[in-house]
């Protein structure tokens, strides 16, 4: 059966790179725009193997989503990965207290993305 | 998989774009609302996402720049940097310079490397600390040899989704697992076992030819948190579980007290530890002499000098004060500053020669002093003049929101209509502007809706399909004239008419002026739209634009043919601060009329004005009556001249109506600065404000409606 | 100017008696033979008596407006405002500025006496005199030694004083 991603960023292009490496994957991707749209699209219950968040967003940024899902029982325990920029090491270690698994340091190539998710994602 | 990312790069040059106009956008308003977090944070998540995105492109500059940026930025959203106009200038440059920058990356077009390099530099010694961490040198790979980790996860481990057997996999796709042994001694017991957490640790033996660095990362997103050790081992001996080596303790807090504040000065430190004593410690720091007295001392300074220099620091400290509690602020052509400091300068000459010629002044010299007055009194006033343009903004950025405004009117009004705007570059107070927005937009939501017809009734009427609305500003003399014009129907005069008489306005067979006509629908609840639209047409809002205008100082006319369209003229002060008033005199008070209302002063014949019953006081002026109205009547003065024929009418203009006004003598004219009257005391009804005269005194400006409200309601109760 | 050689700040010393005067200490005042006195934590600073321009169509005891350093300060005649009879302004006619609702006020009185400290215990509330006299602008009568001193409340001397309660409307602000 497919994987199912949840890939939250406020950027279209950055979203649209990471699905489009996700697809490609084989994942079934949803794409959420911000924390918030993404808790709505999961609210109903729905399971997802993996998440990729972007932390800075408006409405509700990537720790909040994160800490929001950790609360959810669809996502207790799954893998989410922050997407991060060097200079916001410290949001790294917000991002792991609210319950992150790992992160991705932007700027990357699908390469590194798909290597990340191998990390944390029972094939 | 090579970077396949490459197709998405327009979709970014796209959105790069319009991040950067959320950036200027927001810079500029930042300017008005230095402290608005939001807006920092807005404009700062603009900057991440372009500094994000284009590296993933591999546009370095783009990225390393706007990383820059959004370091200052982060700073000042963090409140560790306090906002300043020189801050959002600096960022504003550098938003221009980072769209060079990613056109360059579209087009491949050139930079300017000096500027980047000069904005990269100010933006580096704007942020306080904004240091990279250096990248480590990389150790040269070598031949297959093996490790020893022991690996104590932290308990918490499956809660942040993580999960040992991956690590496990990982490993082994490194090289060889020689061998695993898990450690179950944390184990508690089965009743006290929380199966959400992990109690487990390994030792583990791996064989790989690669580098430490790529065992440690498989170890990435748990190393930090782990008690985690990797040695290289020449022999296949499992060592016991040891602490040393990356293990990693967070455990900190004697650095951080120290990070958090200021440092503890030596004399606190030597009394805690114990070798000193607090009162040795204070006899010694009495005995401390502060840094000018010891240079005083060394006579390598005066005391003047240090005196001067406490001055300055005194100054700068207010300076920062007074930084603090700044609310707006203003982008300054420094051109303008730049011919103000020339100014300053021919000033500064000027004094000289005065004081100069004043420390031997004799009689015969009178010629040259009044001359030098006389240049002096001209760089006082082109000072004034220039000072005050520094408040001046072009218009453009009120009209910059029209475009859009219109394009939504159409569409909504289903009619077609195309606007030009001239004389965007004309400059007014920015108070000015700001209180115009409101009165500019309803008049152009006006023309759109009542003014223009639908396509087919133009059409019918031999009219282009497409309507217009023009605005534009213009100086003239010292005021400023915005027009609204549009080639619509025109104003019925039928129905204002109609409507006038309905509501009781106007008597139905009065005989009215054209102009009279046209200010009926500037009175409170006129409208005469047939329909009521959600444009406008409630009724409220023309007479509204007119208070606002009139508030401000300034007059709005009407020029309407039939058929043919509408204009919409508004003449404003340039400055609120400022007016030009002619200065006035009855008895021994002094007043102030606001020139732009003054529209001719007369001396009236013998007869001229005529009491007519129910109407007081009125004169006929080139055919038409306008009622009188003597000042020294409604605010109870002694006058000189109780006679109309001795004194000087003033003719003056307000909301379309014409009134006399008498007073004792026209004394000059000259322009006054506004002065408050609320702000210690209370609105006076007749009164538009108050100002300091030459000598000293408080001068009071004449509001004109005020004063007409008085004698219409004197001449009601004398009825 | 001899007026300016007096005009005092006693903001300086308002505030390095800082909050210990806890309302304790007055600027006292003379009208005629009367002693007043109001709350030195009310007074801005004291200065000669200058020509003020009249405002029209404002009651009496508005004597009309001053120009305090380039802002517009209204003047009030309290002898006019307590119904006594005025006279001629002589070398020690003063204007009190003081502070009420964040208003700057100009009070012209006959001299200015003292600042002395009242107990709370010597202050008593204000007497019921005749009807024909209105004490709702005093908040009570001090003792200081032999002298008596009516302590003004600032507050209801305002909104009586047609002030900042504006008898027309003043449209928008």
């Amino acid at each position: 059966m497919a994987k199912t991603a949840l890939v939250v960023d406020d950027s279209t292009t950055m979203r649209q790179m990471v699905s489009f490496t996700l697809t490609n994957a084989g994942f079934i991707v949803v794409e959420a725009e911000h924390g918030k749209d993404a808790v709505s699209k999961v609210a109903g219950g729905a399971k997802m193997d993996i998440v990729v968040t972007d932390l800075n967003m408006p409405e509700m940024d990537g720790i909040a989503l994160i800490k929001e899902l950790r609360q959810m029982a669809n996502f207790k325990f799954t893998p989410i990965l922050m997407l991060t920029t060097e200079s916001a090491m410290e949001k790294k270690q917000a991002g792991k207290d609210a319950g992150a698994t790992g992160w991705i340091v932007k700027p990357f190539n699908p390469d590194v993305l798909l290597r990340a998710i191998a990390k944390v994602l029972p094939a | 998989m090579s970077n396949d990312f490459a197709q998405f790069q327009d979709a970014f040059f796209e959105e790069a774009a319009e991040h950067l106009a959320a950036v200027e956008e927001g810079l500029l308003q930042l300017e008005q609302h230095p402290n608005d977090l939001d807006l920092l944070n807005k404009i700062f998540r603009s900057a991440h996402s372009i500094k994000g995105t284009a590296g993933m492109f591999g546009f370095a500059a783009v990225a390393q720049f706007t990383h820059k940026m959004e370091t200052l930025l982060d700073l000042l959203r963090n409140g560790q940097k306090a906002g300043s106009p020189a801050v959002t200038d600096l960022l504003l440059k550098s938003t221009d310079c980072l769209k060079t920058l990613i056109e360059s990356a579209q087009t491949g077009s050139g930079i300017d490397e000096e500027t980047v390099q000069r904005l990269t530099a100010d933006l580096a010694g704007a942020s306080a600390s904004d240091a990279q961490p250096a990248a480590a040198p990389a150790q040269p790979s070598r031949a297959d040899r093996t490790y020893t980790i022991t690996w104590t996860p932290p308990d918490w481990l499956f809660q942040r989704g993580l999960d040992p057997l991956q690590i496990m996999k990982e490993l082994n796709d490194l090289g060889r697992l020689a061998k695993v042994v898990l450690n179950t001694s944390r184990l508690p017991d089965l009743s006290d076992l929380d199966p959400e957490r992990c109690y487990l640790s390994w030792e583990i033996l791996l064989t790989t030819g690669k580098d430490r660095k790529v065992v440690e990362a498989v170890f990435e997103f748990v190393r930090e948190d782990s008690v985690l050790s990797i040695e290289e081992c020449e022999t296949s001996s499992v060592k016991p579980i040891s602490h040393s080596d990356v293990s990693v303790s967070r455990d900190t807090n004697d650095e951080q007290c120290v990070e958090d504040g200021e440092p503890t000065p030596l004399g606190e430190i030597l009394v805690e530890s114990g070798a000193l004593s607090r009162d040795t410690l204070d006899k010694a720091l009495a005995q401390q002499k502060r840094v000018g007295e010891i240079l005083v001392e060394q006579k390598v300074v005066t005391p003047q000098q240090v005196e001067l220099a406490l001055q300055k620091q005194r100054q700068q400290e207010t300076a920062v004060q007074a930084k603090k509690s700044d609310a707006t602020s203003i982008r300054v052509d420094t051109d303008k500053i730049d011919k103000l400091i020339n100014l300053v300068g021919e000033l500064v000459i000027t004094q000289s020669m005065l004081s100069d010629l004043g420390s031997r002044f004799e009689m015969r010299q009178l010629p040259v002093l009044l001359e030098r007055m006389a240049q002096l009194e001209r760089n006082t006033r082109e000072i004034q003049e220039r000072v005050m343009g520094i408040r001046m903004l072009p218009i453009g950025t009120a009209f910059n929101r029209f475009p859009r405004l219109v394009r939504d009117l159409s569409a909504k009004a289903g009619k077609k209509i195309q606007l030009v705007l001239s004389g965007e570059e004309t400059e007014l107070d920015k108070t000015v502007i700001e209180s115009i927005n409101d009165p500019l937009t309803h008049l152009v939501r006006n023309s759109a809706d009542h003014g223009l017809e639908l396509p087919e009734e133009r059409l019918d009427n031999n009219k282009p399909e497409i309507g217009t609305i023009r605005l534009n500003a213009c100086h003239e003399g010292g005021s400023i004239c915005i027009t609204v014009e549009d080639d619509g129907r025109g104003l019925n005069r039928e129905k204002i008419i109609a409507k006038a008489v309905k509501q009781g306005l106007i008597a139905e067979h009065e005989k009215l002026s054209d102009d009279q006509i046209w200010a009926l629908i500037f009175k409170p609840g006129f409208s005469t739209a047939e329909k009521v639209t959600d444009i406008s047409g409630r009724g409220v809002g023309m007479d509204v634009v007119k208070r606002n205008i009139e508030s401000l100082g300034g007059t709005v006319s009407i020029k309407t043919t039939t058929g043919q369209g509408t204009t919409f003229t508004l003449k404003l002060p340039l400055t609120l601060a400022i007016i030009e008033g002619m200065t006035v005199r009855v008895g021994k008070e002094t007043y102030i009329v606001p020139l732009l209302s003054i529209l001719e002063s007369i001396q009236p014949k013998q007869g001229s004005v005529k009491t007519v019953v129910g109407r007081g006081e009125l004169i006929n002026v080139r055919g038409s009556y306008l009622p009188v109205i003597r000042l020294h009547e409604v605010f109870a003065l002694q006058p000189e001249h109780t006679e109309p024929t001795k004194g000087i009418l003033l003719i003056l203009e307000t909301e379309g109506e014409r009134v006399a006004i008498m007073v004792d003598e026209i004394l000059g004219q000259q322009q006054v600065v506004i002065k408050s009257m609320e702000q210690n005391f209370r609105k006076v009804e007749g009164i538009a404000g108050a100002t300091i005269l030459g000598n000293g005194t408080v001068g009071l400006i004449l509001d004109v409606r005020g004063l007409l409200e008085i004698a219409q309601r004197e001449e009601a109760v004398a009825v | 100017m001899p007026a300016s050689a007096r005009e005092t700040s006693i903001k300086e010393c308002n505030q390095a008696a800082g909050r210990t005067t806890d309302g304790n200490q007055f600027l006292t005042f003379n009208l005629g033979e009367e002693c007043y006195g109001v709350d030195i934590l009310r007074v801005r600073e004291i200065k000669g008596y200058s020509a003020v321009t009249k405002i029209p169509n404002t009651p009496a005891h508005i004597k009309g407006v001053l120009n305090l350093r380039g802002t517009i300060v209204p003047i009030v005649e309290l002898r006019t405002k307590f119904g006594m009879p005025t006279v001629e302004y002589t070398a020690f006619t003063v204007i009190i500025l003081v502070v009420v609702r964040d208003k700057v006020i100009g009070l012209v009185v006959d001299s200015v006496s003292d600042v002395l400290n009242i107990d709370k215990k010597d202050i008593q509330p204000p007497p019921q005199f005749g009807a024909n006299v209105d004490v709702s602008f005093m908040s009570g009568i001090g003792k200081s030694g032999e002298k008596l001193v009516a302590l003004l409340n600032m507050e209801h001397l305002l909104v009586d004083g047609d002030m900042s309660e504006s008898s027309v409307p003043t449209g928008e602000a």
